[in-house]
């Protein structure tokens, strides 16, 4: 290869953007050959009904009554009888517990850790505009990212923003004196830290404090050497109904998604489908989504809840089928794009955490429908295999002690 | 019974001589931590009041013998179980009040303790709070900085910690502060918009308004979803983002009792939608008046937003071609407004330095507004003119031009149709870059011409066209404004809009439009006035950063500490730029620095960090100029301290601190992402929304400001209400809008928080109520009694009235034959029993509602679609305590305020340090608690709290 890679350029770190300048960077970076890999987490944090998720014949994923409703079902497999360890039950905390694997969530002392995608946000998600997109329906501030502190990473809940940010307009000049003045007063904050050191100030606030300035000049690097590259020209497509809002905020949160992927915009994205104790509409049923999470088996809550959960599984078939439909490389989209949907709750009604619902589409991977493990298995497992399969070996992660190698090609 | 073992013979021998040594004189005094506390005492007492329940093999689920012998155990639950005297039950023998500090004591001594973190980030709340008083600007921006609160309680836990992403949010909205503030290219100039026209609203909605006398009449018209449907002001758009005086000459119009409301929204104008989404809903006017007058309102604008108005009576629900209702003649806007001039940030920022103002007739006269009256099309405003094809008469071109659909241009029909082509030449003669045109229909009529098909075509000279720019379709069942963008931008001066294709009814040839404009690229300058800092000198820069940082972080500073910010502003300075946009980068590094956003901040003194500590718990914000006068003078007396407490509790500001800790203490914060089922309570609205929370806050405030007794936040014989709030709790004689004391009988279950219709709303899902969640929630936050979590494996109630709702209580009671659910839901249950009688909103009920079936889109209709089912049952039992309903409850829970008082204590503790107390600290909080319930106020408490919590600051 004599030609100059994306990540070549990045390696070199914070002096090269300056250097580039003056080049075209489009024409510095020529087109990968092979399609990068791209990864999606999305969390249902009130689950799924069970008995409508697991196929009930084993490997016939058609007699699933919601997975029966995925067209891109060879793309496709389903995991039973995994779970986090030391988590068998909890309550809605264990949504921070979802990608990290951490027990104990509800505890009042819980410290979290990394999360899965963060990790592959590090290591994948260098090369692109935004490192990784992280997604929420509601403004509550935290999701299932968490960073290499345990620090909540809160996500984006509103749609027009996330468009705005991935394929909005700038005012370059604008922009690029905005970060330059923010530069000056990093520096200055800079100064300011080794002041307080050396007058004996609080060392563990000034580190806090510290951590995050550093994070927020790498992130001006990074926003800066990107300003030189022009953001992709895409139509909006977002649907605005508002008599069903929730399913709206859905449907576009995933064609945001696959907009971000097919732009090359991120290679990480995490959507938390979080809740909130009030009622939400979707066609056919209207409820309090939590207060019918908690069905007990009773036959008229159930059939609404499942209106809703249908709903969602509808949106991400068509997501999938969408990808799918999306020619790259030798293959399409949804071959280079790993998506994983999954819950903290394997039964929300009685807040169980046991046989987690999860499947893992796409990705290129030989899918093996339906895999029934034998004993209940770190859902880590499945994470680090996800990781190793994206080139990152972490040893270990979170409970995970083993690649679950029920993917490999 | 109490069986009397050997055992507990010998222990009672022991606590006589306990007794003995303690009850000396003043014993009522005595506080617990006089009291000689020692394990093996301790342990003899819980053996001899504990161990018959919760021994081996006792009916308690807890076992104590064993958690005793096994030594290392989380002493939490049992302490707050009796401290709260929810153990021993009250049927059993109590210890007595020496006894119970012997075992509190100890408890509080062998605890370990996790040490909180040393510090904290501030929240989102005092950073905007906090910046805009070092500014001298009032911006709401708290909600464009991500909540970091996460499932903690308070927005002050000292386990939150700073995230890249919250740094970066803060330095963002800094930006927008500081421009806000000191704007690099001057302030708009204040105008004046007078109007009395609407914008067109939707065909099912218009009928519900009508023109009357020289302005409008206004139903209460609420959409077809239920939401409150607005009617857009036309010939007012808000130049730049502040605040605007909106004033409106209004009346009532009827002869009915009770105000008449004028709900005034902003938002984006919708004309076809018919299922409106809420607005945001700026204020509200009460009209009493039969005569006009002047009503006016402050409210925060920005760009894009329109002001909207939308009258509630519950006299006038959808009155077509309304007779009665809210009279609005005209409304008059005046902003953006600075309360002084200069604007309060450049004193507040520079103190006296001399300012520069331009154009210099501004210098004095800045408040001179110019006004604006009627419209002015884009087309109009560079300079442009249109011609057309043909008119028919009373329909000319002007009709596109006026910012209405209502009127519009028509091609001629009579005496003869016009033949086609039908088009419209728009002339641009300055060239300015047009991209591209704006285009809506007329509306109402029969439709008839309504554009389909057009082409446009550009041109040098108005005859030559060549191929059209652009080509397209247009909605005709439309109104709202349909863009049509060009490709590129043009600066031709003809523009030619040729209709190929319009609707027609008898296939005639003919075509109108009710608006057309063109969109232009720039936006057309709202004059400004700029405001300069005359002076250059470098120390005065520096005399500036030294003020401002020693606000900003409450504390004198060294040349040395000053050096990297200062150094920020001299440098643009030193470069020949303007002092003011100097010293703004240096603004911004302060109030994004360590020292501003991680607090214990670093000061000077002891009296600078207790300053701080008590501006940020009492004013979400940082210390004035007395407070920092009094630190500056040296170490603070306690007596001096309690005199500031007392002021700055006095002051407007502390009005913060009510909601915000309102907000988090009740959770009042996620109540509006709730909304109420409006096929079971059809009468809630967004007004009732709107002053629910208002009701709680100012009730608070009133406890506080009259330091009224503890047991108020349980019961009390008022509130604070309104109209609005009085129709919902059927409370007759309250008319008009403004907030004010209501006194009412003893047969109103109102009075005190727990029948407040927030509390009652937030505690459900908008659907059904839930007597355990309600009960848990009540049990957590108000009444104070201890919970631990449920038991693994244990199947969830939900709530589900109606056929098998008599099922609900039967599984409920089905706690009572569970003895690992029973030990605790006999102590929640209850609350939610007596609070049944309030539905998901607050209002009050005797029988359940259910759903009717309901298939098809949702109509609003104000009985709602429900029936009435089975009668509810509010009845119940705490400890030994049997009531009947509401009323009842509230009497248990007067007779111990100790426990209500210590529950409040703890609470605002752990929102003003930002973690909760440790057993230690809970022993001295409650020390703090009156024994007499009419000599335990609100406001004491508060001010004795705070000053403890700033005492815990100095260790």
């Amino acid at each position: 290869m004599n030609h100059t890679s994306r990540r070549d350029f990045l390696k070199f770190g914070a002096a090269l953007p300056l250097a580039l300048h003056s080049l075209d960077l489009r024409k510095a970076m020529p087109k990968q050959t092979t399609p990068p890999r791209r990864v999606m987490f999305i969390c249902n944090s009130l689950g799924f009904y069970r008995p409508n998720f697991f196929p009930g014949a084993r490997g016939d994923l058609s007699s699933s009554k919601y997975l029966a409703e995925i067209k891109t079902r060879e793309k496709l497999t389903v995991f039973q009888n995994l779970f986090h360890p030391g988590m068998e039950t909890s309550n809605h905390d264990s949504e921070k517990s979802f990608l990290t694997g951490v027990p104990k969530p509800e505890s009042p002392n819980f410290i979290n850790s990394i999360s899965v995608d963060q990790v592959l946000a590090q290591q994948i998600g260098k090369e692109t505009r935004f490192p990784f997109l992280p997604l929420s329906i509601y403004d509550r501030g935290w999701g299932c990212s968490w960073n290499n502190r345990g620090v909540a990473i809160p996500p984006m809940h509103d749609e027009t923003k996330v468009f705005d940010k991935l394929f909005g307009k700038e005012d370059l000049l604008a922009k690029r004196e905005q970060i330059a003045n923010d530069q000056l007063v990093v520096s200055c904050l800079y100064r300011d830290i080794k002041t307080l050191e050396k007058s004996g100030g609080d060392a563990a606030k000034i580190d806090a404090y510290r951590i995050v300035i550093t994070e927020l000049e790498k992130q001006l690097e990074h926003d800066a050497f990107w300003l030189d590259a022009k953001k992709p020209n895409v139509p909006n497509t977002l649907s605005t109904n508002t008599e069903f809002a929730f399913s709206a905020k859905i449907k576009n949160m995933l064609e945001l998604s696959k907009l971000a992927f097919q732009t090359d915009s991120t290679r990480v994205i995490t959507f938390s489908m979080d809740w909130i104790y009030g009622a939400i509409k979707v066609p056919g049923a209207t409820g309090g989504w939590h207060t019918l999470s908690h069905h007990g088996g009773k036959k008229d809550v159930l059939e609404k809840l499942i209106r809703i959960e249908i709903d969602i599984i509808q949106h991400v078939n068509k997501f999938l089928a969408d990808l799918d439909g999306i020619k790259e490389g030798d293959g399409t989209l949804l071959d280079h794009t790993t998506v994983v949907l999954g819950s903290n709750f394997g039964d929300a009604s009685n807040h169980t955490c046991n046989n987690l619902p999860t499947i893992v589409a796409g990705g290129g991977f030989n899918h093996q429908s339906h895999s029934v493990l034998e004993r209940p298995t770190p859902l880590c497992n499945l994470w680090l295999e996800l990781l190793n399969e994206h080139n990152v070996d972490v040893g270990r992660f979170g409970s995970g002690d083993q690649n679950l190698n029920l993917l490999a090609t | 019974m109490h069986k009397t073992s050997p055992q507990i013979v010998f222990v009672l021998v022991c606590i006589a001589a306990l007794n003995a040594i303690s009850t000396g004189a003043n014993a009522a005094c005595q506080r617990i931590e006089s009291i000689n506390s020692n394990q093996a005492d301790a342990k003899k007492l819980l053996a001899a009041y504990c161990f018959d329940c919760h021994g081996e093999g006792g009916e308690g689920s807890l076992n104590l013998v064993g958690l005793l012998e096994k030594g290392d155990f989380d002493g939490t639950f049992l302490f707050e179980n009796l401290i709260t005297a929810k153990m021993p039950p009250s049927d059993m023998e109590q210890p007595s009040f020496d006894e119970k500090r012997v075992i509190l004591k100890w408890l509080a001594e062998r605890q370990k303790e996790t040490a909180p973190n040393s510090f904290r980030r501030i929240s989102r709340h005092e950073f905007v709070h906090g910046v805009n008083d070092l500014l001298g600007t009032n911006l709401d921006l708290a909600n464009e900085i991500p909540d970091d609160r996460g499932t903690n309680d308070f927005d002050s836990d000292r386990r939150i910690q700073l995230s890249k992403e919250l740094i970066a949010s803060y330095f963002a909205v800094a930006d927008k502060m500081l421009d806000h503030a000191l704007p690099v290219d001057g302030f708009p100039q204040e105008q004046i918009w007078i109007t009395n026209k609407l914008k067109d609203s939707h065909e099912t909605y218009n009928i519900y308004v009508r023109d009357y006398k020289e302005g409008t009449l206004l139903s209460w018209t609420r959409a077809n979803n239920g939401n409150s449907y607005s009617f857009f002001y036309d010939n007012f758009e808000p130049p730049a983002a502040g605040w605007y005086d909106l004033t409106f000459d209004a009346m009532k119009v009827g002869e009915f009792e009770g105000d008449v409301s004028i709900q005034v929204h902003a938002g984006k104008y919708y004309y076809a939608d018919d299922r409106p989404q809420p607005q945001r809903l700026l204020d509200v006017i009460s009209l009493g008046n039969r005569q006009l007058e002047s009503h006016t309102v402050r409210v925060f604008l920005n760009p894009g937003e329109n002001v909207s108005v939308h009258c509630y009576s519950r006299h006038t629900y959808r009155n077509k071609n309304p007779k009665e209702g809210a009279y609005i003649k005209q409304l008059r806007v005046r902003g953006p407004i600075q309360n002084q001039w200069p604007p309060k940030s450049y004193p507040t920022v520079f103190g006296e330095l001399p300012l520069k103002i331009s154009p210099k007739r501004m210098q004095n006269k800045g408040l001179e507004p110019t006004v604006v009256s009627g419209f002015q099309s884009n087309l109009q405003k560079i300079g442009g003119k249109l011609t057309v094809s043909s008119f028919q008469k009373g329909m000319e071109k002007e009709n596109m031009q006026d910012g209405s659909n209502r009127t519009f241009w028509h091609t001629r029909f009579e005496p003869t149709i016009a033949d086609s082509p039908h088009f419209v030449i728009l002339e641009n003669p300055r060239q300015v870059e047009i991209e591209g045109l704006s285009y809506a229909t007329w509306s109402g009529g029969n439709g008839n011409g309504q554009v389909q098909r057009f082409s446009v075509f550009v041109s040098d000279d108005g005859k030559a066209w060549g191929d059209p720019v652009v080509e397209g379709e247009l909605e005709v069942r439309l109104a709202n404004e349909q863009p049509i963008p060009f490709t590129k931008p043009t600066t031709k001066p003809f523009i030619k809009f040729l209709i190929n294709e319009s609707f027609s009814l008898d296939g005639r040839s003919l075509a109108s439009i009710g608006k057309l404009d063109v969109v232009v690229g720039w936006k057309i300058e709202h004059p400004k006035i700029k405001v300069v800092v005359d002076s250059i000198s470098s120390d005065d820069l520096e005399t500036v950063i030294r003020r401002f940082a020693e606000r900003a972080f409450s504390s004198n500073l060294s040349d040395n500490e000053l050096e990297s910010y200062s150094s920020l502003g001299l440098w643009p300075l030193a470069k020949n730029q303007e002092f003011s946009q100097s010293a703004k980068a240096a603004l911004k590094a302060m109030i994004v620095s360590p020292r501003f956003l991680m607090v214990p901040g670093k000061h000077s003194s002891l009296s600078h960090s207790k300053i701080a500590a008590l501006a940020r718990i009492l004013w979400l914000s940082l210390p004035d100029d007395e407070l920092i006068g009094l630190a500056n003078a040296g170490p603070m007396s306690d007596k001096v301290l309690a005199g500031q407490i007392e002021r700055m509790l006095s002051d407007k500001k502390s009005d913060r601190m009510i909601e915000s800790f309102c907000a988090q203490w009740l959770n009042l914060r996620s109540w509006r992402t709730i909304t109420p089922s409006l096929k079971l309570y059809p009468q809630y609205d967004d007004l009732l929304n709107y002053y629910l929370p208002m009701e709680t806050t100012a009730y608070l405030r009133n406890l506080i400001l009259e330091d009224l007794p503890v047991g108020n936040l349980i019961d009390s014989n008022f509130s604070m209400l309104n109209q609005r709030l009085a129709e919902h709790y059927e409370i007759d004689g309250v008319v008009g809008q403004q907030m004010r004391k209501v006194s009412f009988s003893s047969e109103v279950p109102r009075g005190g928080l727990l029948t407040m219709g927030s509390i009652l709303k937030v505690t459900t899902d908008g659907f059904d109520t839930s007597p355990i969640l309600r009960g848990a929630w009540i049990s957590k936050n108000i009444v104070g009694t201890p919970l631990s979590p449920p038991p693994e494996d244990v199947k969830a109630i939900e709530p589900e009235h109606g056929k098998t709702a008599a099922t609900l209580r039967e599984q409920i009671e089905r706690h009572k034959s569970n003895p690992a659910c029973y030990a605790c839901h006999k102590s929640i249950d209850p609350y939610g029993f007596a609070l049944e009688s309030f539905d998901a909103t607050g209002g009050w009920r005797t029988k359940y509602r259910v759903e009717k079936p309901h298939r098809r889109t949702f109509q609003f209709r104000l009985d709602g679609y429900y029936n009435l089912a089975q009668e509810v049952d509010a009845s119940g039992e705490i400890g030994s305590q049997k009531f009947e309903d509401i009323f009842g409850l509230k009497k248990v829970l007067l007779l111990d305020h100790e426990k209500v008082a210590y529950n409040f204590a703890k609470k605002f503790f752990e929102y003003a340090s930002g973690y909760k107390p440790t057993l230690k600290q809970r022993i001295d909080l409650f020390n703090l608690i009156e024994n007499d319930p009419d000599d335990c106020r609100v406001r004491d408490l508060i001010k004795k709290v705070v000053a403890y919590s700033l005492a815990g600051e100095e260790k």
